[in-house]
């Protein structure tokens, strides 16, 4: 029993067999006939041992004396059994995961950013340094591939393993040959999905050079950062921008309020000017009109009319007024000393007292 | 008695004819090679995978691994060209070509990787050497790679080891700890550099947009200044033009008349007026010995 488990896949579907049940005390030993039957059930028994499962997402590939047969396909199939045949079953829908940088089971809640450093820790262009987190999904293309033509150092049975070493190793310097060409601002901005993408392609090309008969299906930086003795100058650099963007902003708050304001008192300007215009020439109108009509009254009796103006103008000139009454000659002496010291307006005598006609200049 | 000693002889037979029986295969694995030795000493080798027979107890056989082996190699520091150090974590892909030579020559698979790793070393520090840490970090780092691969190939042929290097990779190439410093106290300062730019270029363009818009406003208002000295302009000269139709029906009457009104205007209040009792306003106040 002991050497046929040896190739056995671990977990295989064989029913169990159980030797010590097969006693069969009645029958008298060395009897020919009982030999034989004994043989034969024995035989039908390791023949059933044949009969194995393959399930949906896996393949079966089939071994005689260790030589590949064939691939078997999900369902019930039967093959001779060990130490004859052999059966390993690989997982090939299965979608495998390498991490680099972390590990899940270390990320729960509070990652310790200092983990897997030398990992997530590489160089960019212009000697930068750069911290990434990054997945890879794969899974498995061709299963003979996959089982024959590679070897993990950790692993060398012949079962499903992943080939999780060999797409670690490569993943990592695939990640950084690509990651060294590009700067570190690219990286940490535009060119993230463009350096993924080439990560991917890289790590395909390598694998399929082994023969892997892994396709990769996804790389992902989970997380890209600046290291943790850095960060607070590349957070700095964001502020910087955010700073940028808020003077602009406030220089454009600035313009959109001045200009409407600007708009506002522009109206203004244009509407006085037209209000004015209204007023001037109504009110010339309105002069010019009233003039007319005095006019024609005032030549129907010139002389009185005339007369009666001026009077009432002086009469309204002076009902406010102080009034001095001096002779001709006294008016002529005093008038240089009266005009100094009064600011307001003098009547001068002979102003005042101007005779009809070319009455006084305004 | 003679059937039970014939029974032990044919037993002992037949335990002896299963030993040959076993002793005479052997299964070569899928992924396996084999060399058949006598006592040692190389015969033929089989790389056939499934079932094969051999001359019992004389023949022995020694499978080796078919596939391509992995070699991941002790991180070394390297010395680049510029005289930096770089703590190069690399490994490789080999695979076993000729199990005879590799039987004559090294028998182990430990024994290969011992030197395995004295080719690659070598080579590295060859390549590296020659090339400065720029060059290698960003450059063409799979040159580098694909001539260490091709080189180490080379002289593992020239062995007679009966293996083959396919591909040298490397896995890491970073700095070392004590040095990381310096880049860090690089990257600090470059990101002032650019975090002081941002702010500048931010200042520079709220500055235009401000300049820009006092610019506007200037000539927003110099354009309703002049528009409104047109239509004032305008309106000036219209009044103007009614004025002087109707008055020059008769100028000296207007004359008369807006004298008159400037009196009013001007002579309001509070004057001391002086006035001569010659004036004709106060002509029939001493007019006594005047006519009426």
């Amino acid at each position: 029993m002991g050497w046929e488990d040896k190739w056995r896949p671990p977990g295989g579907q064989q029913p169990p067999i159980n030797i010590p049940d097969i006693k069969l005390p009645d029958l008298p030993p060395l009897n020919k006939s009982t030999i034989i039957s004994a043989l034969m059930i024995a035989f039908g028994i390791w023949v059933l041992t044949g009969i194995y499962k393959v399930e949906l997402n896996e393949r079966g590939i089939v071994l005689l004396f260790g030589k590949y047969m064939k691939v078997s396909e999900p369902g019930l199939n039967w093959f001779v059994p060990s130490p004859i045949g052999d059966v390993i079953k690989v997982r090939v829908e299965e979608i495998k995961r390498v991490e680099i940088g972390f590990r899940s089971s270390t990320r729960e809640r509070q990652p310790n950013p200092n983990a897997f450093l030398e990992e997530s820790l590489m160089l960019t262009k212009s000697v930068n340094i750069v911290d990434i987190d990054m997945v890879v999904q794969y899974q498995v293309s061709d299963p003979i591939n996959y089982l024959f033509k590679v070897a993990d150092d950790d692993s060398r049975e012949l079962y499903d393993r992943g080939l999780e070493g060999t797409v670690r190793s490569v993943a990592e310097s695939a990640l950084r040959e690509s990651v060294g060409r590009t700067e570190i601002d690219m990286l940490l901005t535009t060119d993230k999905g463009r350096v993924q993408e080439e990560v991917r392609q890289l790590i395909q090309k390598i694998l399929d050079k082994y023969e892997s008969g892994i396709h990769v299906g996804l790389v992902q930086f989970q997380d890209i950062h600046p290291p943790q003795e850095v960060r607070e100058a590349f957070k700095d650099v964001n502020n910087a921008e955010e700073d940028k963007n808020r003077l602009i902003r406030e220089a454009e708050g600035y313009l959109n309020s001045i200009i409407p304001v600007t708009r506002g008192k522009v109206e203004q300007i244009l509407k006085e000017a037209e209000a004015y215009r209204e007023q001037k020439e109504k009110r010339a109108e309105g002069d010019a009109s009233r003039f007319t009509q005095q006019l024609e009254e005032y030549r129907k009796g010139k002389d009185v009319t005339r007369k009666r103006l001026y009077l009432e103008t002086v009469e309204a000139v002076l009902e406010n007024s102080k009034k001095i009454l001096v002779d001709k000659q006294t008016a002529e002496k005093m008038m240089p000393i009266l005009s100094f010291g009064q600011d307001q307006a003098l009547m001068p005598p002979g102003s005042a007292g101007a005779p009809t006609g070319a009455g006084g200049v305004k | 008695m003679m059937s039970e000693v014939k029974n032990l002889v044919f037993g002992i037979l037949l335990v002896v004819a299963l030993f040959l029986a076993g002793s005479s295969f052997y299964v070569v694995q899928e992924f396996e090679q084999a060399v058949v030795l006598r006592f040692g000493k190389f015969v033929t080798a089989v790389s056939e995978p499934g079932l094969h027979t051999k001359i019992p107890i004389i023949l022995q056989v020694t499978k080796y691994d078919k596939r391509l082996l992995d070699y991941d190699i002790t991180p070394t520091e390297i010395v680049t060209k510029d005289k930096r150090t770089l703590v190069v974590d690399s490994f490789s892909k080999w695979k076993i070509t000729d199990p005879e030579l590799f039987y004559k020559r090294v028998r182990t698979e430990i024994k290969a990787r011992g030197r395995i790793k004295d080719i690659i070393y070598s080579e590295l520090w060859q390549e590296f050497g020659s090339h400065t840490l720029e060059e290698i970090v960003s450059v063409n780092r799979q040159v580098f790679m694909e001539n260490v691969t091709m080189r180490a190939n080379q002289k593992a042929e020239q062995m007679e080891m009966g293996i083959a290097i396919i591909d040298v990779r490397i896995k890491r190439a970073d700095l070392p700890e004590e040095n990381k410093n310096s880049v860090f106290r690089r990257m600090r300062e470059e990101r002032k550099r650019i975090a002081s730019q941002f702010r500048a270029e931010g200042e520079e363009e709220a500055n235009k947009i401000r300049a820009n818009a006092d610019k506007e406003k200037t000539v927003m208002l110099a354009e309703a200044y002049k528009k409104e000295q047109i239509i004032r302009g305008e309106a000036d000269s219209v009044a103007i033009k009614i004025y002087a139709d109707a008055f020059k029906k008769d100028p000296e009457f207007y004359e008369f008349q807006r004298s008159l009104e400037a009196y009013r205007k001007a002579l309001t209040s509070n004057n001391a007026v002086i006035l001569s009792d010659r004036s004709e306003f106060m002509k029939y106040f001493n007019a006594s010995d005047e006519k009426k």
